[in-house]
């Protein structure tokens, strides 16, 4: 399986001197849904967000065999999408299509062509007809649904979800886990959700305090239950 | 709070709402322009103008009375200024109000003059929002050449304001379940100031996040429209009907009725 995602000793220092993340390492191969679990604080949310260049890290970051850095970070970004814990950040045009159409037509695609492309993945998550709709009045299942459309109007190779499941109810939540089971896109999951991750993930790797703490397929990691108390995860 | 405080009319379907959003803009645009054109002790002369916008609202299905509202409702402030004018123009004129004769000092006339600018603006404005989707205005906006920043801000406006008012009510509805309304005024507008200073720290951390939410999907300062409107010989009768109906408002009438500008 080639690789999508190679992350080597990756090391994230906030602004404040808080310490995210201290060389964590961890590689996602292509098609592949890797869950990505840890207590609160362990650095989920920093490694996705400097994966899409919004934080500044040491280390190295490979996304699709492009090396992340200031020259690339543009390429890299279209080539990896980020799923926000809230939806709502990320729909920020006056209506879905709109917001469906926004990284197409920064892509390059002209407007006849990023309609159809919004039009597509608006209708791959189940929104086909909401195109009209302002994003303040769809529900939270349907957010993030939107939320999903938006980024895969990308053509992304690789999805970092941040808690996707995040405030949805039963309903939204077995919708969410369809859809994503649906996806051929590579995948890393944050989430405390650790249901969601074996539901979806064949592989999960635990997080705490900054660094890889195991990696490993799913029912072994979630089943091993001195390392979930270990880490805060039972 | 929702967008229909905005746009509760605008995806409805008449002929009206079907039209190009740039001809409505424009044609909103050149009857405000005619409207503030008139002489400032202007009063009957302007009542043929109350027929386009009283129109336009009928055509689209817009209750008037829905329109007459939102004149109230921002008259207030307009109708104080107006209401100074008496004050510093006391000079004496014959005005023909319909068929009676009166004498009006200047400052009166001003007065009306611009109450009923204010209130054929707004319902003009009023009859155009509501039979255009506020998306198809910041296209039409951005179409017609308006700064992109400008055009980008006010679709972000419109995105997160009632978000903004949401949380606000929120945040209130929190103090006042834990006795906030009841407290000292000066305990309150503490807490009036704490509630503003943290809705604005929640705006930028909300504003970083969209930010960089629009960096991901290769935002580089520059925004790209999807051009969903399209003119049609619909959108031209348009521009012509008020072309020519202004015409004959602001220039052909004043001249039959023999060039008398005032009243």
């Amino acid at each position: 399986m080639s690789e999508i995602l190679s992350i080597v000793d990756l090391r994230v220092t906030h602004h404040d001197g808080t310490v995210a993340l201290r060389g964590a390492s961890l590689s996602v191969g292509a098609g592949q849904r890797v869950g990505l679990i840890g207590p609160n604080g362990a650095g989920k949310t920093s490694l996705l967000l400097a994966v899409m260049g919004a934080l500044p890290f040491e280390g190295r970051v490979v996304a699709d065999a492009l090396a992340l850095g200031k020259h690339t970070v543009d390429e890299v970004r279209s080539r990896c999408g980020m799923i926000f814990q809230d939806a709502g950040d990320q729909l920020f045009m006056p209506t879905l299509l709109e917001d469906a159409a926004f990284g197409p037509l920064n892509q390059g695609q002209d407007p006849p062509a990023a309609q159809r492309t919004a039009r597509a993945a608006l209708e791959a998550v189940g929104l086909g007809g909401l195109g009209r709709r302002s994003p303040h009045h769809l529900s939270a299942g349907q957010m993030r649904c939107a939320a999903l459309a938006t980024v895969l109007a990308m053509n992304v190779k690789l999805l970092l979800l941040d808690e996707p499941g995040a405030n949805l109810d039963a309903r939204g939540r077995a919708r969410l886990i369809t859809l994503l089971a649906q996806r051929p896109e590579a995948m890393l999951l944050a989430t405390h959700d650790l249901d969601m991750v074996r539901r979806l993930c064949p592989r999960t790797v635990v997080l705490d305090e900054g660094r890889v703490a195991a990696d490993g397929p799913t029912a072994q990691v979630l089943d091993d239950r001195a390392l979930m108390e270990a880490h805060g995860l039972a | 709070m929702h967008h229909s405080h905005i746009d509760r009319f605008a995806q409805g379907d008449s002929l009206l709402h079907r039209l190009d959003a740039r001809a409505k803009l424009l044609a909103v645009l050149a009857y405000t322009v005619v409207l503030i054109s008139f002489d400032r002790y202007a009063v009957a002369a302007m009542a043929p103008m109350a027929v386009a916008p009283l129109a336009w609202l009928w055509l689209s299905g817009v209750p008037v009375r829905f329109a007459l509202r939102r004149v109230l409702l921002l008259s207030p402030f307009i109708l104080t200024l107006a209401l100074a004018s008496p004050l510093y123009d006391r000079s004496v004129h014959a005005a023909a109000l319909g068929p009676w004769q009166v004498e009006l000092t200047g400052g009166w006339l001003t007065a009306m003059n611009v109450a009923i600018k204010f209130a054929l603006g707004v319902l003009a404005l009023t009859a155009m929002i509501c039979t255009t989707a506020f998306s198809s205005l910041l296209e039409a906006l951005d179409r017609l050449k308006a700064p992109r920043l400008l055009v980008m801000q006010l679709g972000l406006l419109y995105r997160y304001l009632f978000e903004l008012i949401d949380r606000a009510m929120r945040v209130r509805r929190a103090r006042d379940f834990r006795g906030g309304g009841r407290a000292p005024a000066g305990r309150r507008l503490r807490a009036v100031g704490g509630i503003v200073g943290s809705l604005l720290a929640q705006t930028l951390e909300k504003s970083q996040r969209v930010e960089l939410a629009m960096a991901s999907r290769g935002y580089r300062g520059q925004s790209h429209g999807l051009r969903q409107l399209r003119a049609g010989w619909a959108d031209a009768a348009l521009l012509a009907a008020m072309a020519g109906y202004l015409l004959l408002c602001r220039w052909v009438m004043p001249a039959m009725l023999g060039g008398r500008e005032s009243a």
